[in-house]
């Protein structure tokens, strides 16, 4: 009984933090920060649904953030429409490419199924680099100044901050739903051993599949939020493996398969990030790669199962010494 | 009829794991299959639960041809298996990993725990147990209260009742009795001749892919083929009346 309520605190606390932020550290960098902060949180909580709970680790999660990114753009740029409906054209696009995508590759197992998706993926990038009706090399630029609200252009960062909120609200929500629902006990079941969960009768494919659809569309929402706020995307922000890298990191760093692990993971890395961009400059871009490459060497050697499991085992310990002293 | 197994073969290449077997089933019935290391026991048990293809034959349970339907599809028709090497979701709770099983017949959670825990008490174990804490007859236990939660109509146990201590043993086939007790249909692999003697009524003996010998446990082990599969042709039709040379040695 308590450890739930402590939990309930905790949630409340978070949430309470996050809805104050921009207005205890106010200031166009911190709001900046707090941004990439949701958007990073947002993504790898989508991808942590196939990724974590199901343990498919996707590499390849930048597919459907690069067609939710691009296509609110892409209407604009063809049609004039405004970039707002492009965003269900995004979540569709995604979720028929997970399908397509995830019924050949959900045959393969373990390490096989992460380098199939990293294999599309980066095809999908350098496929779309050559498209002109894409932008190509260089990409889509979105409206300069809004025509009304529906364009979602705001002066401030701001009303960014809080659409981002809502959304990571939505789709923690969601995630949380799906634990306690059928869906999610056989989730963990394919993660801990498909051979049972098909004895038990678990339909394993069709369950990936839908869990692979539903990150789809998240990740593909986390895309067009990226694009809303920064009007612009070339085919390496949108497909480049960078972002895919990160979906993976920052929930593996704070607990994959958790529902506040991404979150968790997003708070260390993205300052950590900022910090890293501002001391060394536009200098320090490749510095990115090596920071990523020295938290999954770091998780894999020492915390496989991230900063949440560090947390359950040591929290007791910790409790017993506060105890005795 | 509740099972009806027909001419069922498995080749690997050149290789006859299992040949032309047959194998019927009536509703409630508890059978043995019996012979030595790779006699194809384990090939025919998997081609019963759908994760082999038979090359040949035909196996049709409750009047639904089975032969090539998959895992999922054989739990569904009501055919339950355990693993040799236990698999235990060791991430979830003994009451997690049991309702798992019995999600498949009570989508909603609620229901799902219920029956999970009618099902955790029936085999004696403890509910909020870590599956991870479990030793080697727990997870033995627990993977058959997971299928038991599947609700089966035939359950498979592949070595089930193997690596426990005598009196672990006992607990286990008290446990299966009860099983079979509810109604359900019982096919048993097992190397340990106390539970086949005990726990069947029917065996069915395997050596070298065939099927060599089938009837009541106590027909089946005098046998001569039988005893030449697990003995060699040295020990076979000894004349009662002459006392085994070195007799009392080994």
């Amino acid at each position: 009984m308590k450890f739930i309520s402590t939990s309930r605190l905790t949630i409340f606390l978070l949430a309470a933090a996050l809805l104050f932020y921009p207005l205890v550290l106010s200031g166009p960098f911190y709001l900046d920060v707090g941004v990439t902060f949701l958007l990073a949180a947002i993504s790898a909580s989508a991808w942590n649904i196939v990724g974590g709970y199901a343990g498919q680790v996707s590499v390849g999660h930048s597919m459907f953030f690069g067609l939710g990114a691009y296509m609110p753009l892409l209407v604009y740029t063809q049609w004039g429409w405004p970039p707002i409906a492009g965003i269900p054209i995004g979540i569709l696009l995604a979720v028929g490419m997970a399908v397509v995508i995830g019924t050949p590759t959900f045959r393969l197992t373990g390490h096989y199924f992460s380098m199939a998706t990293i294999a599309v993926a980066e095809l999908i990038r350098i496929s779309v680099g050559t498209w002109d009706f894409l932008g190509a090399a260089i990409g889509l630029q979105g409206p300069a100044t809004g025509r009304g609200w529906w364009d979602l252009t705001f002066r401030g960062e701001l009303p960014y901050y809080y659409i981002f909120l809502a959304v990571l609200g939505l789709v923690l929500f969601t995630t949380a739903a799906i634990e306690r629902r059928r869906f999610g006990y056989y989730l963990s079941a394919i993660k801990a051993s498909e051979r049972a969960a098909r004895s038990l009768g678990v339909p394993v494919r069709q369950t990936k599949l839908q869990a692979l659809a539903l990150s789809a569309a998240f990740t593909a929402i986390a895309g067009s939020l990226y694009v809303t706020k920064t009007g612009f995307i070339d085919p390496d922000s949108g497909f480049g493996i960078l972002i895919s890298v990160q979906m993976v990191i920052v929930a593996a760093l704070g607990g994959a398969g958790t529902l506040f692990g991404p979150l968790l993971g997003a708070l260390i890395l993205i300052p950590l990030q900022t910090a890293t961009n501002t001391w060394f400059g536009g200098g320090g871009s490749g510095l990115t790669y090596i920071l990523y490459g020295g938290i999954i060497v770091v998780i894999a050697r020492f915390e496989p199962g991230g900063l949440f499991e560090l947390w359950h085992r040591l929290a007791p310990r910790l409790r017993k010494r506060a105890h005795a002293a | 009829m509740l099972l009806d197994a027909k001419n069922v073969s498995m080749h690997f290449g050149n290789f006859r794991a299992v040949a032309d077997a047959d194998l019927t089933l009536e509703e409630g019935e508890i059978i043995g299959l019996i012979g030595p290391n790779g006699a194809g026991k384990s090939t025919f048990f998997n081609c019963l639960a759908g994760e082999m293809i038979p090359t040949k034959g035909k196996i049709v349970f409750a009047g639904t041809d089975l032969t090539r339907a998959a895992p999922e599809a054989h739990a569904r028709a009501g055919i339950g298996r355990t693993f040799q090497v236990p698999i235990t979701f060791t991430d979830m709770t003994v009451l997690h990993n049991v309702m798992v099983g019995a999600f498949l017949r009570h989508p909603h959670r609620n229901d799902a725990r219920d029956h999970a825990r009618r099902i955790v008490e029936l085999t004696g174990l403890r509910a909020d147990q870590p599956a991870r804490s479990l030793g080697t007859p727990g997870r033995k236990r627990l993977e058959i209260a997971r299928v038991l939660a599947t609700d089966p109509r035939l359950l498979l146990l592949d070595e089930s009742l193997a690596g426990l201590t005598p009196s672990e043993l006992r607990e286990a086939i008290a446990l299966v009795r009860r099983i079979h007790e509810t109604g359900v249909t019982i096919v048993i692999v097992e190397h340990i001749m106390e539970v086949i003697m005990t726990l069947t009524k029917r065996v069915l003996v395997f050596n070298q892919g065939h099927v060599i010998a089938a009837g009541t446990p106590e027909q089946v082990v005098k046998e001569d083929s039988v005893i030449e599969a697990y003995l060699g042709r040295a020990h076979r039709r000894r004349p009662p009346a002459t006392p085994p040379p070195h007799a009392g040695e080994g």
